[in-house]
Order: C-alpha cells, then sequence, then structure tokens
C-alpha cells in the first residue's frame, strides 16, 4: 500500500495550505475572490477595536473599586510649622513622629486614634473648623471608636516586611519608597483590585506594569530588584520577606 | 564536612532525650506559635498537620524492663543535598545558605506532594482541608498575625520559627545592632520546653552551646548515614535509643561503654 | 450591514485578537492566580501591636507563672514566666493550649441561662445577670425561711486554700448549711496524713530540688503532679549532666508511664499495695540499723513498745514492721522481688538527701491514707522530716482569715444539723468532705435532703471515680447551679448557669502552689477584657449575699473580690517576713538551703501590695530547718508512728458498739495497735474475683484534662494513635494478658466491671503489668465540642469505687474487670 504520508498528491487536495493560497493575490487578478467581504472586515475590526479599547480602557477602570477614606486628612498641614505642625531635623524623623517604630522594632504603620488625640485630646487643641474635623472630634474622639482607615500599602497576608530593617539599617528616606507626602493636601481615593483585594498601590498603578516611580507598585519583584541593585542579594531568600 | 554553604549563621537544635519527657508541649506551643489547624479527628496521623511530632518508642522488652523514650522530631532543616528542596518543581521550598533554614512559601507550593515522598523524616505535611475554623466559634481569635495561615492543597512543615529570628532582628534594629545575642532568636519549642530538653542556636558559632553539644560523644542525628547533614542532633546516653536513629547492620553500631556515675 | 452568523463569528474573532494586544489576559491569569492565594474563607489574623502580660495559671493548683501575648487586645500565645519562682520558664500542653479554651464559643457558655429543655439536654435560654441573681437568691431565702438551710449545698473544685473557696464556703455558712463539699484531690490526703502524723496543717512541701534521691510511689512526676512547670523543670535539671549525673529517681508504678520508664529504677508493684512495699523498705532500714536514731529516738512516738496510761503494753511501729513486712512478706504481696526490696531501702537509706514522695498520678484523685502515713514513716525513720531535699514543716500561709460570721438563728440552727456526707463525724473523723458519701446519702433517701445544689469549679459528672454515682445522684436534686465557663457535663445537668470568667478574665489566687516547698502566695490578674457576659464567680457570691440579706448580707461586707484579696494579703504583711520581687537570676530553691532569707523588701503594705498586683507573687524564704523539739503538734509533741489522734478516734467510735464493730464499720479490715500506724491493708471488694478475673486501674496522662478544665484541641496532636483513633479509646494491656484472652494490637473489647462496661480497643503494650487493664482519664466527654464529645471512653463509668479505709475517700485503683471479644 501507498505511504499516504509520503504520497505526492497530497498538497493539491484542499486542507490548510490550499485555503491559505486562496487568501493570496493570483497572477489572474481578475480571479481574486477576496475571502472576507468589507462588512467582513469591519465586523472583525470592530470586534478588535472594540477588545482593544476595552483592554485598555474600560478594563483598569472597572478592575479597580474606589473607596474614599472615612475621613479627609491633611499631611501638608501637619507639618506645616506655622499652625504648630510637627517639627523634625530630618524629613524622615517628622513621618516617624506619627508612623512610628515601637520599642520592639515593630511599625505602628496607620496611627490608632490614640496618637491623634494625644494633641487633639480635647476642644482646646488645634483643630480647624470644617465638617470633617468635627465629625472627628464628635465620632472618633467623643466616641473613643478607631478611624477605619483604608491602607494603601498593606501588603498580603503571606509578606513580611520590616520597615525598621529598611529605615533604620537601610537608611532608606521614607520618601524614597513612599514619595513625599509633606506635601499632600488630600487622601487618595483608596482604590482595591476586586479580584485579589490587593491595593492598587501594591498591585501596580500602570495597567501595563510600566512603573515610573518606586510608589507605583510593590510587588515581589520590585523588592527583588532593588535588593538585587543594592547588592543584598542575600535578603532574596523566600523567608525574608515571606511568612 | 562541609556545612551550611555560605556565610552568616546555621540555626540548629539539639534535643537531650534523657531530659525528654514526651510531655508534647513542644508540639503544642509549635501548633499555637504557628497558628496549625486542628481538625476535629487528629487521631489519623497521615492527615495531621504537625511541624513538631513526637514518636514514642520503646525497647521491646518484657515487662517490668520496659522502657519508653520519646523523639521530638521538628524539620531537620537538612544542609546538605536537602531532598525536599531539590524535588521541589516550583521552587516554593529552598534552603537558605545564610541562616541554614528551609523555606516553605505556602503561595508558591502547587500541593504535588513530591516533597512529601522526598523527606526521609515525614516532617512535611499536606492540607488536605483548609483550616478548620467553623464560623461562629470564634477559635480563630486566637491566630497569630506572625504565621500566615495556609490554604488547603499546600504542604507545610517547621520552619525553626523564622518569624522569630525576624522578629529578633527587628529588635536588634530597634538598639541598633545588627548581631543576634545567643538566646535572642529561640523556636518556641526551645522556649516552652518545661524540662529545658531543647538547644538552639548557631551551629557555627563556637559561642553557643549547641556547638558545644553537638560534639558530645552521646550525640547522634536520624539516618545520618543518608548524608543528608540534618541541623537537629538528639543526646541519649541510652545505646538502644542511639541505635534506633538508622539502620545498622550486624555488629556495625558502637555501644557506648557505660560511665560509672559517681 | 447585517449581523448573520457569518460576521458574528468574525467580530469575536477579531475581539480575541485584539484582546490579546491588551494587558487583560495577562493582568487576569495573574490576578486568578493571586485570587486563589487568598480564599475569603482561611482567616487573615489581624497586625497590631504586641503587648505582653504576666499572671499565672489557675487550670491547675499549680499555678505556674504565665505570660500571655496579645496583638491590640487579642491573645494570641501563653509562653511561661521566667520571672516567676515556681517554673522557670516552662508551663505544661495544657496551659501553653489555654487560648483554645478562652476563643471557643461552643465549649463556653456566653451569658446567664436557665433550663427550659429536659435535664441533660442543653436546652436553655438566656436570661439576665439579674434575673438570675434574684432567682437564686429568691430559691435560698425560701430555704431559710423554711427552717431548712442545710438543704443548700455547694460542690467546689478551686484549688485547695483559695480565696474564692473561702468565699464560696463562707457563702454556704452563713446561709446555715453545714455542706460545702470539695472535689477530693490527693492535696486532701496529705493534709490528712500531716495532720495525724505530724499534727501540723500546712500543705506537704517536697523539696524536690534539693533531694539526691527521689523515690516516688506513684507520683506521675511526668505527667503532671504537684505544679508540671516546676517538677519537669527539676527533671531537666536531675538530667543536667550525664557525666556527673548524682539524683536518682526512682518510680513505684504498675504500668511504664512516661515517669516509670524514665526513671533511673522501675519498680513494679501491684496497685494498692505501696504502703506494704513503703512498710517493706521500713524493714529492711530498721533490721539493717540504718534509720536515723535521733530523730527516732528522741522525737518520735510509737517506734519502740510502749505502756500506754493503763499499763497496757503496746506494739510500736518497729514491732510492727519486723514482724509483718519481712522483704518475702512484701514481696509476695507487691509482686516486686525481695532482693529489689533489700537493693531499694539500702540505696534509700544511703543516699545523702532522699525523699520519698506519694500522691499518685497527677495528685487529683484523692489517695489512701495509711499509704501516705506509710510512706511519711519511711520519710521519719531516715531523718528526712524537715530538713533540705526532705519533706519541709510549715505553717500554713499566713494570710488573714475573714471576719467571724456573726450567724442569724436560721443559719446556726441549720449548721448544728449533721452533713449529709457525714464528714467530721464519728465515722470520719478525718475528713472534711467526702462526695461519693453526699452522692450515696441523695442516692439512697427517696427525696433528695438536698435542695439547691451550687458547682463552681468542678464537673464531677465526669471526673468522680465513682461508677456514675454522681451522675445518678443529680438527676434527684430538684434545682442545681452552675458557674462554669464551660459547657461540661454538669453544667448541662443544671437548671440555672451563672457563668464564671475564664482564667485569663478574672482575679483569682493560688496559695501555696501544689508541693511546692516553700510558702507563695500567687495572684491571678485579668489578662484580658472578658469577651462574653460573665462574671467571676466571687463577684457573683458578693452580689448574691447582698439580695439574700440578713446574716448573710453582713459575712459579705465588701463590694468587689479584689478587696477581699487585699483583706487577706494583710496578713502577709504582718507576718514581717516575705518577698514580692524575682527576677529569675536566682531560683529559690538554691537560696532556700540557707534558710534564712533577706528581710521583706518593701516598706509598707501598699508598696507590699502594688508589687504583688504587678509580679503576681508573695513567697517566704526563711525556714528553720530540723527544729524537731518544736515542729510537731501532735498529742505527745513529736512525730507519731502510732497516731494518737486515730486511736482517740477510733475509741470514740467504739463508744457506739464495741471495738470490733467500730473497726469494720469504719472500713478497717486491721486489728489492734496496727489500726493507730500506717499498714497495709488489702482493699476490700464485694467483688467476686472468678467473674470479674483482672483490675482495671485508670491513668492520667499530661497531654489530655482529666479535671473540670476541658482539653484544648492542640492536644489532640499531641495523643498517640494507639491512645485515641476515631473515636475509640484504647486500653493498655500485656501482650501476655492478651494473648490468654486471644486479644491482638487494634481488636475491639468490652470491659466489664461490677458498675457496667465500656467498650475500647485494645493496645498491647509490654510496660502494662499482666492482669491489669489501663485506661487514661480525660476521654469519654458527652459535652463540649466535636474536638472532645464522644472521643473515647470515660474509665470512671466503670470504677468500682470502695472506700479508702479510716479516711472515707473512693478508691479509684481496685476495680475488678472482665473483657469480652467483640
Amino acid at each position: 500500500m501507498e505511504n499516504p504520508a509520503t504520497s505526492p498528491k497530497k498538497s493539491s487536495k484542499g486542507g490548510w495550505i490550499s485555503f491559505l493560497k486562496g487568501l493570496l493575490p493570483t497572477e489572474n487578478g481578475s480571479a481574486f475572490v477576496p475571502p472576507f467581504s468589507l462588512i467582513g472586515w469591519i465586523f472583525l475590526l470592530a470586534g478588535f477595536f472594540g477588545a482593544f479599547t476595552f483592554g485598555w480602557v474600560v478594563y483598569p477602570v472597572a478592575l479597580y473599586s474606589r473607596q474614599p477614606q472615612p475621613i479627609s486628612f491633611n499631611h501638608a498641614l501637619h507639618l506645616d510649622p506655622d499652625v504648630g505642625g510637627i517639627e523634625g531635623d530630618t524629613e524622615t524623623e517628622k513621618c516617624l513622629y506619627c508612623h512610628e517604630f515601637r520599642d520592639d522594632g515593630t511599625f505602628s504603620g496607620i496611627p490608632k486614634l490614640a496618637k491623634c488625640t494625644e494633641c487633639h485630646d480635647d476642644p482646646e487643641s488645634p483643630l480647624g473648623e470644617t465638617q470633617q474635623e468635627k465629625e472627628f472630634m464628635e465620632k472618633y474622639v467623643a466616641g473613643q471608636k478607631e478611624i477605619p482607615w483604608l491602607i494603601y500599602y498593606r501588603q498580603p497576608d503571606c509578606v513580611y516586611f520590616s520597615h525598621i530593617a529598611h529605615v533604620k539599617m537601610g537608611k532608606i528616606e521614607c520618601q524614597t519608597c513612599h514619595g513625599d507626602h509633606s506635601k499632600t493636601e488630600k487622601l487618595p481615593i483608596y482604590r482595591a483590585n476586586l479580584l485579589t483585594g490587593y491595593s492598587i498601590n501594591i498591585w501596580g498603578k500602570n495597567i501595563a506594569g510600566y512603573k515610573t516611580n518606586t510608589w507605583d507598585r510593590m510587588k515581589m519583584d520590585d523588592c527583588a530588584e532593588c535588593h538585587t541593585k543594592k547588592g543584598h542579594e542575600e535578603n532574596n531568600a523566600c523567608f525574608v520577606c515571606h511568612k | 564536612m562541609e556545612k551550611g554553604h555560605g556565610h552568616g549563621n546555621s540555626y540548629g537544635m539539639v534535643i537531650d532525650l534523657d531530659k525528654c519527657t514526651g510531655c508534647g508541649t513542644c508540639m503544642v506551643a509549635c501548633a499555637a506559635e504557628n497558628n496549625l489547624a486542628v481538625r476535629p479527628d487528629e487521631s489519623d496521623k497521615q492527615r495531621s498537620i504537625t511541624w513538631m511530632r513526637l514518636y514514642k518508642v520503646t525497647n521491646g522488652k518484657e515487662f517490668p524492663h520496659t522502657e519508653v523514650c520519646y523523639f521530638p522530631r521538628p524539620c531537620m532543616q537538612c544542609d546538605h543535598h536537602t531532598p525536599c528542596v531539590s524535588v521541589c518543581p516550583a521552587t516554593a521550598t529552598k534552603m537558605d545558605y545564610h541562616t541554614g533554614i528551609v523555606s516553605q512559601i505556602y503561595t508558591r507550593c502547587i500541593g504535588c506532594r513530591y516533597c512529601i515522598a522526598a523527606c526521609p523524616y515525614h516532617a512535611r505535611t499536606f492540607n488536605w482541608w483548609d483550616a478548620y475554623f467553623p464560623k461562629g466559634k470564634g477559635l480563630e481569635r486566637y491566630l497569630s498575625p506572625e504565621v500566615s495561615p495556609r490554604m488547603r492543597g499546600v504542604v507545610e512543615k517547621c520552619t525553626f520559627c523564622h518569624h522569630r529570628l525576624m522578629r529578633a532582628k527587628n529588635n536588634a534594629y530597634a538598639e541598633e545592632r545588627r548581631e543576634l545575642e545567643e538566646g535572642e532568636y529561640i523556636t518556641a519549642c526551645t522556649e516552652a520546653c518545661p524540662a529545658q530538653a531543647i538547644t538552639f542556636g548557631d551551629l557555627k558559632n563556637p559561642e553557643h552551646k549547641v556547638s558545644e553539644l553537638v560534639k558530645s560523644r552521646y550525640a547522634f542525628r536520624l539516618l545520618e548515614k543518608l548524608g543528608t547533614e540534618p541541623k537537629v542532633y538528639y543526646l541519649s546516653t541510652k545505646d538502644w535509643v542511639r541505635r534506633m536513629a538508622d539502620n545498622y547492620l550486624p555488629g556495625e553500631f558502637k555501644p557506648i561503654a557505660k560511665v560509672k556515675l559517681g | 450591514m447585517e449581523l448573520n452568523r457569518r460576521n458574528f463569528i468574525k467580530f469575536l474573532v477579531g475581539g480575541a485578537a485584539g484582546i490579546q494586544l491588551t494587558p487583560l489576559p495577562w493582568k487576569l491569569t495573574d490576578d486568578i492566580a493571586i485570587w486563589t492565594q487568598n480564599w475569603p474563607w482561611v482567616p487573615v489574623p489581624p497586625v497590631g501591636e504586641f503587648i505582653h502580660e504576666k499572671s499565672i495559671c489557675t487550670l491547675c493548683p499549680g499555678g505556674c507563672g504565665i505570660e500571655v501575648r496579645k496583638v491590640d487586645d487579642r491573645a494570641v500565645k501563653i509562653e511561661g514566666r521566667t520571672d516567676y519562682p515556681v517554673n522557670p520558664g516552662g508551663i505544661c500542653p495544657v496551659g501553653m493550649g489555654g487560648l483554645q479554651l478562652q476563643y471557643n464559643e461552643s465549649i463556653r457558655f456566653t451569658r446567664p441561662m436557665k433550663r427550659v429543655g429536659p435535664r441533660g439536654s442543653g436546652v436553655f435560654i438566656d436570661i439576665s445577670w439579674d434575673e438570675a441573681l434574684t432567682m437564686l437568691a429568691g430559691r435560698i431565702s425560701g430555704l431559710r425561711e423554711k427552717a431548712m438551710p442545710e438543704a443548700l449545698a455547694a460542690v467546689d473544685g478551686n484549688p485547695a486554700r483559695s480565696t474564692l473557696s473561702l468565699m464560696i464556703e463562707r457563702l454556704v455558712k452563713a446561709v446555715g448549711s453545714p455542706n460545702y463539699v470539695r472535689i477530693p484531690c490527693a492535696e486532701d490526703t496529705y493534709e490528712m496524713a500531716n495532720f495525724l502524723m505530724q499534727g501540723t496543717l500546712g500543705p506537704m512541701a517536697y523539696d524536690l530540688e534539693n533531694a539526691d534521691y527521689v523515690l516516688s510511689f506513684g507520683s506521675g512526676l511526668l505527667e503532671g503532679w504537684g505544679a508540671p512547670g516546676r517538677v519537669i523543670n527539676a527533671w531537666g535539671l536531675w538530667h543536667e549532666n550525664p557525666a556527673k549525673k548524682r539524683v536518682k529517681i526512682v518510680q513505684v508504678e504498675s504500668r511504664a508511664s512516661s515517669t516509670a520508664s524514665k526513671a533511673d529504677r522501675w519498680i513494679a508493684a501491684k496497685p494498692g499495695t505501696e504502703a506494704a512495699l513503703a512498710l517493706g523498705l521500713c524493714h529492711v532500714i530498721i533490721k539493717d540499723g540504718l534509720y536515723d536514731s535521733e530523730f527516732v529516738n528522741e522525737c518520735s512516738f510509737g517506734f519502740d513498745d510502749f505502756s500506754s496510761a493503763g499499763g497496757k503494753d503496746r506494739a510500736g511501729f518497729k514491732t510492727m514492721v519486723l514482724k509483718k513486712y519481712s522483704p518475702a512478706k512484701v514481696a509476695e504481696i507487691t509482686g516486686v522481688a525481695s532482693d529489689d526490696i533489700v537493693s531499694l531501702a539500702r540505696d534509700f537509706a544511703g543516699a545523702k538527701a532522699p525523699v520519698a514522695i506519694c500522691g499518685k498520678g497527677k495528685g487529683s484523685l484523692s489517695g489512701s491514707l495509711y499509704e501516705f502515713m506509710a510512706v511519711n514513716s519511711l520519710n521519719a525513720i531516715t531523718g528526712r522530716i524537715n530538713k533540705p531535699g526532705g519533706i519541709l514543716v510549715h505553717e500554713p500561709i499566713p494570710l488573714s482569715s475573714l471576719p467571724e460570721i456573726d450567724f442569724d438563728d436560721i443559719a446556726s440552727q441549720g449548721l448544728e444539723k449533721p452533713r449529709f456526707d457525714a464528714a467530721g463525724s464519728t465515722k470520719y473523723p478525718f475528713s472534711n468532705s467526702l462526695i461519693n458519701n453526699l452522692a450515696a446519702a441523695i442516692n439512697r433517701s427517696p427525696e433528695s435532703p438536698v435542695d439547691t445544689l451550687l458547682v463552681f469549679a468542678a464537673n464531677p459528672v465526669h471526673t468522680l471515680p465513682d461508677g456514675g454515682a454522681f451522675r445518678k445522684a443529680l438527676k434527684k436534686i430538684p434545682f442545681i447551679v452552675s458557674f462554669s465557663p464551660f459547657r461540661d457535663e454538669t453544667a448541662y445537668m443544671a437548671d440555672l448557669i451563672l457563668p464564671d470568667h475564664t482564667y485569663l478574665e478574672k482575679t483569682d489566687d493560688i496559695v501555696w502552689p501544689a508541693g511546692l516547698q516553700y510558702p507563695l502566695f500567687g495572684l491571678s490578674l485579668p489578662v484580658l477584657e472578658p469577651v462574653y457576659n460573665t462574671r467571676n464567680a466571687a463577684d457573683v457570691i458578693l452580689k448574691l449575699a447582698k439580695q439574700i440579706g440578713n446574716s448573710v448580707e453582713s459575712a459579705f461586707p465588701w463590694k468587689r473580690f479584689e478587696e477581699v484579696l487585699k483583706e487577706r494579703a494583710k496578713g502577709l504583711y504582718s507576718s514581717g517576713a516575705g518577698l514580692v520581687d524575682y527576677d529569675g537570676t536566682n531560683p529559690v530553691w538554691k537560696r532556700l538551703k540557707e534558710g534564712t532569707g533577706p528581710g521583706p523588701d518593701y516598706a509598707s503594705f501598699e508598696e507590699m501590695w502594688k508589687k504583688i498586683v504587678s509580679g503576681g507573687l508573695w513567697y517566704r524564704l526563711e525556714h528553720t530547718y530540723k527544729n524537731w523539739d518544736n515542729l510537731f503538734e501532735t498529742p505527745s509533741g513529736k512525730f507519731e508512728f502510732f497516731s494518737s489522734k486515730i486511736e482517740l478516734a477510733v475509741n470514740a467510735y467504739a463508744e457506739q458498739a464495741g471495738i470490733d464493730w467500730a473497726l469494720r464499720d469504719m472500713g478497717l479490715a486491721g486489728k489492734g495497735d496496727d489500726v493507730f500506724m500506717p499498714h497495709y491493708e488489702e482493699t476490700a471488694s464485694d467483688a467476686d474475683r472468678s467473674t470479674f478475673p483482672l483490675m482495671m486501674l485508670p491513668f492520667e496522662i499530661i497531654n489530655l484534662t482529666s479535671t473540670w478544665v476541658p482539653n484544648p484541641p492542640f492536644l489532640n496532636k499531641a495523643l498517640f494513635d494507639t491512645q485515641l483513633r476515631g473515636d475509640e479509646s484504647f486500653v493498655e494491656i500485656n501482650p501476655e494478658t492478651a494473648a490468654k484472652y486471644n486479644v491482638g494490637q487494634g481488636d475491639r473489647i468490652i470491659i466489664k466491671s461490677p458498675e457496667g462496661e465500656v467498650r475500647v480497643r485494645a493496645n498491647l503494650f509490654e510496660g502494662a503489668m499482666p492482669g491489669v487493664l489501663f485506661m487514661p482519664l480525660g476521654f469519654g466527654h458527652s459535652a463540649y465540642d466535636e474536638f472532645s464529645k464522644g472521643k473515647g471512653v470515660n474509665p470512671n463509668d466503670i470504677i468500682h469505687a470502695g472506700k479508702d479505709p479510716l479516711s472515707g475517700y473512693p478508691v479509684w485503683w481496685n476495680t475488678p474487670v472482665k473483657i469480652i471479644k467483640v
């Protein structure tokens, strides 16, 4: 019997090759029959650009929630020397006034209400007269209720991060990673990935994965990149950042 | 013998089996420290999740000459050809040459259980179910934030309480120190043992008690012949106990002559 | 432009191609991967500030120091304290797993409740504290109005000597009832033995750390005896340096427990024959002249023969022991080879600082009085009383006693009535309370003499070795109030639940940790805010007293329990001694040997109290060693081998119907002067040994609670699968015995005693004495949650409880059984 695989007749019997050949214009122009009609092309391109726009424009917006913080906070005002704001020799020192290290070396992160009431404990204390400030005093200070801040830079549960190792031992300024907040007057909208629950500040502000600033994204590769750049490859061991 | 390929520390443990009373406090301390899940039925030991497990052995002699000995078994943190590391297809487990500790990253683990098969010490267990924290019971309130609770489908094992190393480092950093003192970083089982049978420290540091203890004539390791260089050592003055630690050909095991007691 | 099938497909193809050029598919893949790492049902423990709070553990009378690690207001770990003298850093597995008792809603009562369903169904409805207290106060007032205040009874399992116990006893008394009943434990038998032989009231204090030879008569040194954190630490110290080991541990036990098999020497005596062995050792020591002649000749009574007041010749301890406890004879009784008895006696007497200890298992079950006296005699003839490394004799801790109660008429009349359990009567002259008798009295009478029963820190339905007698009795009691924080078997039988805080939420004290060799007052302060609507039982008593009114109200002039504790502590201050600071660098037992401690480290009462509150302890180092001339407060003023008090008591009882009757009725098989001295009696049993040829002995293990405290689920991990498999627990049986009944490893068998039967599996264990079946205590709960409910069987259910001669406590080491293969 003839081996079909080696049969010379095979290529002339239709299949993919002849189909592709059909798509190409033949020498005889009049014999050209376009595979798609114009309308067909329109549908094809409509699908293409529709999906393209969805992927680049709609998806990045739809992927994230938008939650305002429970109450507004003005970093700039708190650091303003004119209103008796927080003072310090360095920028980091100023940050650490509220975002402090505890005695055991752990980092307090977003301050608890007790930190706020160190200054804002009674009606005499420095405070403006906006509706938000009134709410702060009435709802939280008087009610002794913690403010449910939404945390932009909270890593997922599997991650361990030591601020003190970076700030105190590594001598890295807060703003190197978090940007300069001394001038921000408003807290940005908190946006969390609807699938993973990760904050956009951790997961990456740019949908395509480009980052211009350190604080645009804080994923594992970003940590490793910096460790490597600074010559601390040993800190890329799994357990240094995972728990 | 080459140890701990790189610079840094090589944390190890010495467990004195003469002191060990088999009370199980190490197991409970480990479970509480590391957020181990408890299922209603823990009696199926192939399914029960433990990082530190107590084994009971007897000398097999007749009444009343029977003797019992308990072997507490954490992860051996094998230093050489770490069997689990070499088989993991997902790089979910690695040995850190700077601490000597074998890590296990749950979010990376694909649950193939190849490492369980490879580990000669049965030190690894698989999460066949999600951790048991039924609604309304409130058990999850005792969970520690220092260790991430595991999901079903991943393997877990003793980490030498790595988070305690991080905790100790944070403490040291707060005092602007980099070097840890002996005893600043110890595992939960070491701390908990009421008989002080467990000693923990840096095997590379000659000032640490462990590096002295491993030189004892009574020191041995489990399945030493495999050449995995475990960093967990045991001490026992009893020949029958030491003989249990490995497979010996007839006449191969050398008993230690009894020391005359004062 | 028609959207037909072909065009739609083109649209989709275009879309599919277009989407590839956006980040969507790649990002989505990544997101999904991460989504699988963060299942919403896997708990994420909240982060926060670490706070370390110090306190003491009151789950057992050991009172070890604990440090609780908290994250903000949530406790996440319990650890041992290194700055507490009882336990230098270590605690037992139960204490380690304590948070699972704190944070487990299905084993705790969250608010006061009253029963609506049938008894024992566990169906309750919520009520308010006011409603609950009014209900109970009304009930008690009602009893007083009917002039039957004695129908109120309380069962108390709080540690002996604790202030809460005093409060409970005071409440019952102030109401007018003599029926305050305690859960019996080894501590009671110690007190009785000390009282009879030394005349002292202080607790048993073994100076273990300074001993060089510890002969333990079944004490589970490694099973949770005493303060486990202390005893196991001592074990570590004893084995510190194998080349220079100087301490020898000998365990007398019928099973290769952890203690027995890790000891230097294991003496396998038949259960219940320990007294004979101790006296056999005395025999060898006396015969060889190895005894302490100074102690025996100068400071003891009844060692040699003597003539009593009427000129009657009396046989002394020496004569009795030499005559009746020769090694050959003791070998026959105990099953221990006579050579072993001789060598053991010589080793013991030859050691520098030997001590013999007693109290079986964890010490949470009562002991045998004559056995304890026999062991005490062994210490006495070797001169080990009140010497470093021996048994230290102390006065009770100098806490102030509470003011006298000014009883009203109803109360005084009620207190005149006899106790239902007959404890302290002429028949049971030395016992303070006998819960087994209470159960029997209730079961005997057509109507329960107890109308209202208060249960504190106790689960007698499960823990009493009585073959279910107490459970039966409870069914007859009209009104039961449980103060348990836990949904235990006894609380299920209750009509009213007034839940106490857990030990981490409440103020409490441990007055002299069990077995400790120096006086220590441990204060436990709340480390957590109460998570549920519960109240400290002591504060509930204060409120209740107020509502009952009259002399009950005036007996409790305090607003809060803390005031009571502070008032009692005044006695510590006025004792003019004691320390409140301890940093852990120099263990107390090392400093103790000197005998002279530093003076008080506080200047005023307020300073002392403040330090007790922050450090959790007061302790005293000064001790006058030896002091044999002034030590004993017996009628003879000496250590009594021959107890004058027993003689007086027996003679008093004999006045009713003669000595033979009296002895028989007091459960004594011994005859003549033997009865007044430590001696061995075979435990009486009414069971037919041909039907029940085997014996069943329950045993305790350290990683399973057998008291009223539920078992933390973590401990289930530490159980071997030869102890519990699925829902079936195992009985340990010698392979030889098993072969006789054709039982193999893992086989299911029924163990039958005169009281009932249980179904278990067999675990063949060479370390089990042939002919004896060993069952662990702590399994077989019908209450609590899926972690313990229905797991295994409770040996207490089939215990054929006899009575210990003279003391009247339940005998749990002598249950005749047979096995039936399933």
